[in-house]
């Protein structure tokens, strides 16, 4: 397998030090889930990686360039962020299309472009629908629909399930386990839920607690038992919580 | 019931009875004082008409439209070019917020007597005012609007690559709009008070200068008969323009 994503030796600090040092590498193809406890610098890293802000040290190659936090970068990469940041004056095609336009794509491809990764998202039919006019579950999928349309290099995604409830959260994982199946894109997906990442991730990377560094890099290849893998996560991550919790006080 | 209450609030019922209540009184009291005092509803409603059938209201009402017009229009232009200045630095925006703060806290009568000294007495007294009047009023709202675009929609156009053209066209005119209008309301109320008070200095046209006009002449009825006049375009520009517009504006809400 070809090498996507490759993190090295990233650190972060603001006023204290968030993320001490972090490396990995990502195949292309990979589906790989960011665990640890809230705060640790999760979501710092996440936009690291999108070029949103600059690390402190270290650098992130995507496809072996470096990826800079500056919009004149070539990157090619889909975020969906916790909240889905649709433009609520847009329908959900429209919310799609206007990210095309900076591709270059005429107005005929951006619609069939829109059409095709709406319905993958599951959302035929409600293309014409503002995003106040729909659920907070078809919200996050027409983020993931966005996300996906510019058939981006790499997907980012940052707790994107965080505001909706339990039933919905499971259908979405589901979702994104098969779109993930059926459009083979690199995906880093940021969690504090175990059992998400669990369910949907081929490789589990574990932080510590602040300042980040990788605790725990586990291959979710079904050589485990889940049952087991879940309780051993449980402990590591009560373990950085509690140390987070000792830390601050 | 319930649908006789929805009837009801329709046609403002509630309102209608007090205003019943209001002119019966009113009714008597312009009987106890005679119409130099209170002159009688009724006789208002025969003065609008007599001053449509003469022709005399269009030429007035225009007046005071036009220099409304160039009055509030010019503060509306200026708002924008401010509003712009805001979104694009952060210290035109601390500039511009303070520079309204004082502007906001002036009287109506200081710009009245400065654009007397300064303009004589001419159409200009009644413009300068109303723009200096309705300024604060539309750039401190659009300038809130600006400071309350959402970055992180702003953000999401960065990871996207908007260039800076699809940000503002996608992102900040759609969500400054609904306050510029907002400004844009309360603005268009407020001039259509100031001007006709500076109306009543140095011009022969306007809807205060007839106002003015008709108490030096003692007929105290027309005097009412313009300030009907004055709440009627109000609420036509209300109803007919500002509302539609508010509407179709939020159509997504």
């Amino acid at each position: 397998m070809a090498l996507k994503l490759e993190v090295r030796g990233v650190g972060k600090d603001f006023l204290l030090p968030i993320i001490e040092s972090i490396s990995f590498r990502m195949e292309a193809g990979e589906f790989v889930c960011l665990l640890g406890p809230n705060g640790c610098g999760k979501t710092t890293l996440l936009r690291i990686v999108g070029g949103i802000e600059p690390a402190s040290r270290g650098a992130v190659l995507l496809d072996g360039l470096p990826v800079q936090a500056d919009r004149r970068h070539q990157r090619h990469v889909g975020i969906v962020f916790q909240e889905d940041r649709l433009l609520p004056w847009l329908s959900l095609r429209d919310n799609v299309t206007l990210v095309l336009r900076p591709l270059g794509l005429d107005g005929a491809e951006r619609e069939a472009r829109a059409a095709r990764y709406l319905k993958l998202a599951g959302l035929q039919g409600f293309e014409d629908y503002y995003p106040g006019r729909v659920s907070g579950g078809m919200r996050q999928r027409a983020a993931i629909a966005r996300a996906l349309a510019i058939e981006p290099d790499v997907l980012l995604m940052d707790e994107p399930f965080g505001a909706l409830d339990a039933q919905n959260r499971r259908i979405m994982q589901q979702e994104v386990r098969r779109i993930w199946a059926e459009t083979g894109r690199t995906i880093l997906f940021v969690t504090h839920s175990i059992e998400e990442a669990v369910a949907i991730g081929t490789t589990l990377i574990m932080l510590s607690a602040r300042p980040a560094r990788i605790r725990e890099l586990i291959r979710n290849d079904g050589s485990h038992e889940r049952r087991k893998l879940i309780d051993d996560l449980n402990a590591m991550i009560m373990e950085e919580v509690q140390r987070q919790q000792g830390d601050a006080s | 019931m319930r649908r006789y209450r929805d009837w009801a609030g329709r046609l403002h019922l509630p309102t209608l009875a007090a205003l019943a209540v209001v002119l019966a009184g009113w009714s008597l009291l312009a009987r106890r004082y005679g119409a130099f005092v209170l002159p009688a509803p009724w006789s208002i409603v025969t003065g609008l008409v007599e001053i449509v059938r003469s022709g005399e209201i269009w030429g007035h009402a225009g007046a005071s439209l036009g220099r409304i017009a160039a009055g509030f229009g010019s503060a509306v232009a200026v708002s924008l070019v401010m509003g712009l200045g805001a979104f694009a630095s952060r210290t035109a925006r601390g500039i511009v917020q303070d520079l309204l703060a004082i502007l906001n806290s002036t009287s109506v009568f200081v710009w009245i007597v400065v654009s007397l000294v300064w303009f004589g007495l001419s159409n200009w007294a009644p413009i300068f005012t109303t723009f200096m009047i309705t300024l604060p009023v539309v750039a401190s709202t659009l300038v809130e609007g600006v400071a309350a675009v959402d970055r992180r929609l702003l953000e999401m156009g960065d990871v996207y690559r908007l260039t800076a053209a699809q940000k503002f066209t996608a992102i900040v005119v759609p969500s400054t709009l609904p306050y510029l209008l907002a400004g844009m309301k309360v603005g268009f109320g407020l001039a259509l008070k100031v001007s006709v008070v500076a109306e009543i200095f140095g011009v022969t046209s306007g809807i205060g200068y007839a106002m003015n006009y008709s108490r030096e002449i003692l007929a105290t009825r027309m005097v009412f008969v313009w300030a009907l006049v004055m709440i009627l375009i109000m609420v036509a520009t209300d109803k007919l323009l500002f509302d539609p517009l508010n509407r179709r504006l939020t159509r997504w809400r």
